[in-house]
């Protein structure tokens, strides 16, 4: 639980918006709270934060929409 | 024009080689040309005005070179629209450029509620062409003609066409090819959408030395796995980018020589280039030369140049943009035009053959930006710069004009549309700054009443009436709400203040 609020609230700063936390299944991309952009500071935060090295060929849009579908992700490279 | 009677040539002595990659479709030079005399000749037995723009819409289909070519074969520079612009905005390019013709490319239909412009699909010009359709060379675009407008940001709320000649562009090409190594049937990555010229660096440099031009969408860019499975076919020898966009690409461990095997040139435009992606890419790709460039839409792409190599990343904590070329002054003024001294800050303004002439209609815009200075057309950019050992080196802007991404926009601009919502009573953007470079933007906001609970949701709704009339790139990502906004005792906006308030 406590890995799934660490990628919540990393979520909130880098899509400056709490609602990522109030709804987190929310569509990242369709409500334009992240772009390829905010992707990438995503990976690189993730990766000085938890340790974890996501290639950015990983990274699917199709899969990775949702704050709750990134934990679920991130947890699989953990 | 040398440019395209060059290309002409091309396309009987090496008619099969390939002028354009897409993921759906290639071209060979032979179909470019031949195909874009059928647009050129459509064009010629349309009504049009005399050298009236032409606009060309899609993303990265061939069908958009060809249309190009076809516009400026038949004496009519062409308007690149990337199908990222929404609606409105091109209605507002239409209207300030009086354009008569549309060509839709984008396989999409598309109508205007708007605009009185005529719409025409690519396919229904060249199917009733025959093969052999050819336009006489006199037709062509010619010294100072227009060869293409494209429209940036403009700070009124409206955006303004550049206009750059056939000399413009001829200034430019002669440039790249002759002084860097991309010369002869290489594989020129694109990866700029048309409407953004840093497009520009790589389309007419390579299709002047018989190269072939590889065009990534923004499918993979937003699925790099694609744009990876991509870049392994590739075979891609000169890269341009904006350092953005290859930062990105060195996110993934497997950007490396092995992927790229061909790659010898990085070109880089649109931004500032920083040590660490400079670093990087020497490092991950040895055989490579990395070089980075400045330069003003209104001055044809770029206009100075530098090679990054491990001499002048030792030398510099921030990398120089280079010399001019050749044809080209660069001058550091103060307020009065007068030079300042070696290391000294001033305006750059940039004297040349490839200064645009000025905005299209706009001549209340252009009397203020473009001046002659010793017989030939001189812009003053805006831009804040310093000359040491020779080298130009880029401090920032003089207004609210930033950049993001590459992207080149104007605060006042995005503030009005903003300012424009029923939700809104005043905004303000603020841009947030990461080492010397722009992260993203935020809005300080002054909200109308409203029946929202939440802030967010507010948010949302402000953020959905902007993508009808501004590009994603310039919605800022963050959305702040206040009472009221600090004024400066002459009653202008406080921006220093309220930059401090929405980093708490």
């Amino acid at each position: 639980m406590e890995f799934t609020n660490q990628v919540i609230e990393l979520l909130a700063e880098i899509c400056q918006d709490d609602v990522v936390k109030e709804d987190p299944n929310i569509d990242l991309f369709d409500s334009a709270l992240l772009d390829s952009f905010g992707t990438v500071e995503l990976l690189v935060q993730v990766e000085e934060r938890f340790g974890i090295t996501v290639p950015i060929t990983e990274f699917d849009r199709d899969t990775w929409n949702t704050p709750n579908n990134i934990v679920k992700q991130l947890a699989d490279f953990k | 024009m040398k440019l395209l009677k060059i290309i002409k040539d091309f396309s009987y002595t090496h008619s099969e080689n390939t002028a354009f990659i897409s993921p759906e479709k290639e071209i060979t030079y032979k179909q470019l040309w031949s195909e874009s005399e059928k647009v050129a000749s459509f064009l010629i037995n349309e009504p049009l005005p005399n050298g009236s723009p032409v606009i060309v819409y899609g993303h990265m289909e061939p069908e958009m070179i060809i249309s190009f070519l076809g516009s400026v074969k038949s004496g009519h520079p062409y308007i690149p629209i990337d199908t990222s612009i929404p609606i409105e905005r091109i209605e507002k390019i239409i209207e300030s450029s009086s354009s008569k013709l549309f060509i839709n490319v984008s396989k999409q239909s598309f109508s205007l509620e708007n605009s009185f412009v005529k719409i025409i699909n690519f396919d229904e010009i060249v199917d009733n062409l025959s093969e052999n359709t050819e336009v006489s060379t006199e037709n062509w675009v010619k010294e100072d003609d227009n060869f293409y407008i494209i429209y940036t940001s403009g700070s009124t709320g409206n955006p303004k066409g550049v206009q750059i000649s056939a000399n413009n562009l001829q200034s430019f090409v002669d440039w790249m090819v002759k002084d860097f190594p991309i010369n002869g049937n290489l594989q020129f990555l694109n990866q700029a959408p048309f409407s953004f010229d840093l497009s520009v660096m790589d389309l007419y440099p390579a299709l002047a030395s018989g190269g072939h031009i590889f065009a990534i969408t923004k499918d993979m860019i937003a699925k790099p796995k694609y744009l990876f499975e991509a870049f392994k076919k590739s075979n891609i020898q000169i890269w341009t980018s904006t350092p953005s966009f290859v930062q990105m690409c060195l996110m993934d461990p497997s950007f490396t020589e092995e992927l790229l095997p061909e790659l010898t040139v990085f070109l880089f435009c649109g931004e500032i280039l920083p040590v660490s992606i400079s670093q990087q890419l020497l490092k991950r790709f040895p055989k490579a030369k990395v070089f980075n460039t400045y330069g003003p839409t209104e001055a044809t792409v770029a206009v100075t140049y530098v090679e990054i190599n491990t001499e002048v990343l030792q030398q510099y904590e921030s990398l120089p943009v280079g010399k001019s070329k050749e044809d080209t002054r660069i001058l550091l003024v103060d307020e009065n035009w007068n030079e300042v001294s070696e290391g000294e800050k001033g305006e750059i303004i940039i004297v040349g053959p490839s200064v645009s002439k000025g905005y299209l209609g706009q001549k209340d815009l252009t009397d203020k930006a473009f001046t002659s200075f010793e017989g030939q057309m001189a812009y003053k950019t805006g831009d804040a710069g310093y000359k040491e050992n020779d080298q130009l080196f880029y401090k920032g802007r003089m207004d609210f004009q930033i950049k993001l991404h590459g992207y080149r926009m104007e605060l006042e601009e995005i503030e009005h549309h903003i300012a424009q919502s029923q939700y809104v009573k005043m905004a303000v953007v603020v841009p947030i700054y990461q080492n010397d470079k722009i992260e993203y933007l935020t809005a300080a906001i002054i909200p109308s009443e409203h029946v929202f609970e939440k802030e967010y949701q507010l948010t949302g709704a402000i953020k959905k009436e902007l993508s009808e009339v501004l590009p994603a790139y310039m919605i800022p990502r963050k959305f702040s709400y206040y009472d009221d906004l600090p004024m400066t005792p002459n009653g202008k906006i406080d921006r220093k203040q309220i930059k401090e308030k929405v980093l708490v």
